[in-house]
């Protein structure tokens, strides 16, 4: 029998309350082991782990490629496959590689194959892809069913075609059928972070609403914790209330520190939208039942039956190219807008831009309010230089930075006391490319008849 | 009263790429009330202070907390963005008086 199918099978003969553990927030930026393991031992029905996010910018969604490292990746979901199947607990890893694209759904795949061979790991896998067919997308701007998420354009047919990947948030809906597959493992693409730990106790008939408020704290691991923490945290979910317990036993869940933590990368703190409904929070309780653990209860589903999926693709607006450096020159640190001005006339002059695709420079005088965008009080007494070129191609982008590079560090200027250069480099070549650029062309949402053609199950059986 | 001497907490973060939000947690009632009334903290006077069109203030009793929620003025990542995760917007908040 299936994981997936015991745990099912042991809950309905013991009944009883849910233990579901959260192994990462962040999958592949290296599990905190000692926790991990503690968790493994508490008789689990779950082990859920959140792979991605839009939070590290476009770059992933738009290139295919992962955020966290190889090496670092591998140890993480080794921790997870092996954890889990040695204990017969099932697995749901969501939003693969980073930005849970089919490329990066991939690539997590073939770490995992990867895994599964050296550690002769065999199992019953389910993928969830979440890329989105762009005629779909492209009929339902044309109908009026797409709007924008705060202030991004109205989404056009040119914005689908440009883009370089599009996906879409599933939710529990695709869980729960990948569920009815009775697989080991289910490995999700672009996926809310909820659904991976709110579907089974969905399937087994648990009210959705304080399902899905667990779901929403446990998915940052021990981050409701007091001082935050990435270490893996269980939620038992008793029903219409459910305990947190950080599996560090120095990190205290209190009912202050998971309140506070409703607030975290939510813009509104009182609801939250799914594909399938919306929980509100307004009448959430949150007490101690010891120094360490809280019980939370009150989260309220109202489900719709008008689905939206949130959807999110990146295109790309060229190469990039940085110059880096620093000056400690204070005529230079006053006048260093002016002098960016001239060597930019300079560069455009000796690397001319073609009209039909201009290339962009940003010039950034760390120390004179690029960070928060505020204009500073007084002049600081150094600041770094980051010069940055989006070209055409990569040689166009680094033409444009190491010219740059040598006419700011060479620019004259009236008052001007050193006379031998500008700039201090850190390291040589200054110049650096970046590889491609990218932007988020689309964060929207998107009205649906259904959700689950959107969301296609794959079966696989992995090693043996 | 400065609120970086009234609150525990004062951070940014985005919600989202096109949002920023930025929460003020106070661990005393009585100072989170006192946010709360405070002219600094209406809507308009903050979206000045960012220099946006518009910005939401949103009270949190269950931790004594106001979040405010502010558009990006670059989406997150896009060129000419600074703050690719919105996490060091909180500091025109640091110095207003409550």
């Amino acid at each position: 029998m299936s994981n997936f199918g015991r745990v099912i099978d042991k809950w309905q003969r013991e009944r009883g309350p849910l233990r579901i553990l959260s192994a990462s927030g962040q999958l592949g930026y290296g599990i905190a082991e000692k926790a991990f393991r503690a968790g493994l031992e508490r008789d689990l029905h779950l082990i859920g782990a959140d792979m991605g996010s839009v939070d590290p910018g476009p770059y992933y969604l738009g290139s295919g490629k992962l955020a966290t490292a190889y090496r670092t990746t591998k140890r993480d979901l080794k921790f997870c496959l092996t954890g889990a199947l040695e204990r017969k607990v099932p697995l749901i890893i969501g939003t693969a590689g980073t930005a849970g694209g089919n490329v990066h759904l991939e690539q997590t795949l073939a770490i995992v194959r990867e895994i599964a061979r050296e550690e002769r790991l065999t199992f019953k896998l389910a993928t969830i892809s979440a890329e989105m067919p762009r005629d779909l997308i492209k009929a339902k701007a044309r109908a009026g069913k797409i709007a924008p998420i705060g202030p991004i354009g109205t989404l056009t047919e040119q914005d689908v075609d440009a883009a370089a990947c599009i996906v879409g948030q599933m939710g529990t809906e695709a869980f729960i059928r990948a569920i009815a597959e009775e697989p080991d493992v289910i490995i999700a693409g672009r996926a809310c972070d909820t659904a991976i730990y709110a579907s089974l106790p969905a399937k087994l008939g648990f009210p959705i609403g304080p399902a899905l408020q667990m779901a929403k704290i446990i998915e940052c691991a021990s981050l409701c914790c007091e001082g935050g923490g990435r270490d893996a945290m269980l939620g038992t979910l008793e029903g219409e209330s459910f305990i947190l317990e950080s599996m560090n036993p120095i990190r205290r869940a209190t009912p202050m520190s998971v309140a506070a933590h409703g607030l975290y990368e939510q813009a509104d703190p009182l609801s939250v939208a799914e594909p399938e409904g919306v929980l509100h929070l307004e009448d959430s309780k949150f007490e101690a039942v010891d120094e360490r653990r809280c019980r939370v209860s009150g989260g309220r589903w109202v489900p719709t039956d008008r689905f939206s999926v949130k959807i999110e693709g990146a295109t790309r607006v060229g190469a990039r190219a940085i110059m880096v450096a620093g000056s400690t020159d204070p005529v230079f640190i006053e006048k260093s807008d002016e002098i960016a001005a001239s060597v930019e006339a300079m560069v455009r002059e000796l690397v001319p831009p073609k009209p039909e695709r201009p290339y962009q420079m940003i010039f950034r005088f760390y120390g004179k309010g690029v960070v928060g965008m505020q204009p500073v009080t007084r002049l600081p007494e150094e600041v770094g230089v980051i010069v940055e070129c989006i070209g055409e191609d990569e040689e166009e982008a680094r033409a444009v930075a190491a010219t740059a590079k040598q006419y700011l560090l060479h620019a004259p200027f009236p008052g001007r006391i050193s006379t031998a250069g500008n700039l201090g480099f850190p390291f040589t070549p200054p110049e650096l490319t970046a590889g491609d650029a990218y932007r988020f062309s689309i964060y929207h949402i998107m009205q649906v008849d259904e959700l689950a053609p959107l969301f296609p199950v794959r079966i696989e059986q992995v090693g043996g | 009263m400065r609120l970086r001497d009234a609150a525990r907490v004062i951070r940014s973060k985005n919600a989202g790429p096109t949002q920023v939000t930025i929460d003020l947690m106070f661990d005393d009632e009585k100072l989170y009330a006192r946010a709360l009334r405070a002219a600094s903290l209406k809507p308009a006077v903050v979206a000045q202070r960012y220099g946006v069109a518009e910005a939401e203030v949103i009270p949190y009793p269950a931790a004594n907390a106001i979040k405010i929620v502010i558009p990006r003025r670059v989406i997150a990542g896009s060129p000419g963005d600074t703050d690719v995760y919105g996490a060091q917007q909180h500091r025109p908040m640091l110095d207003v008086e409550i």
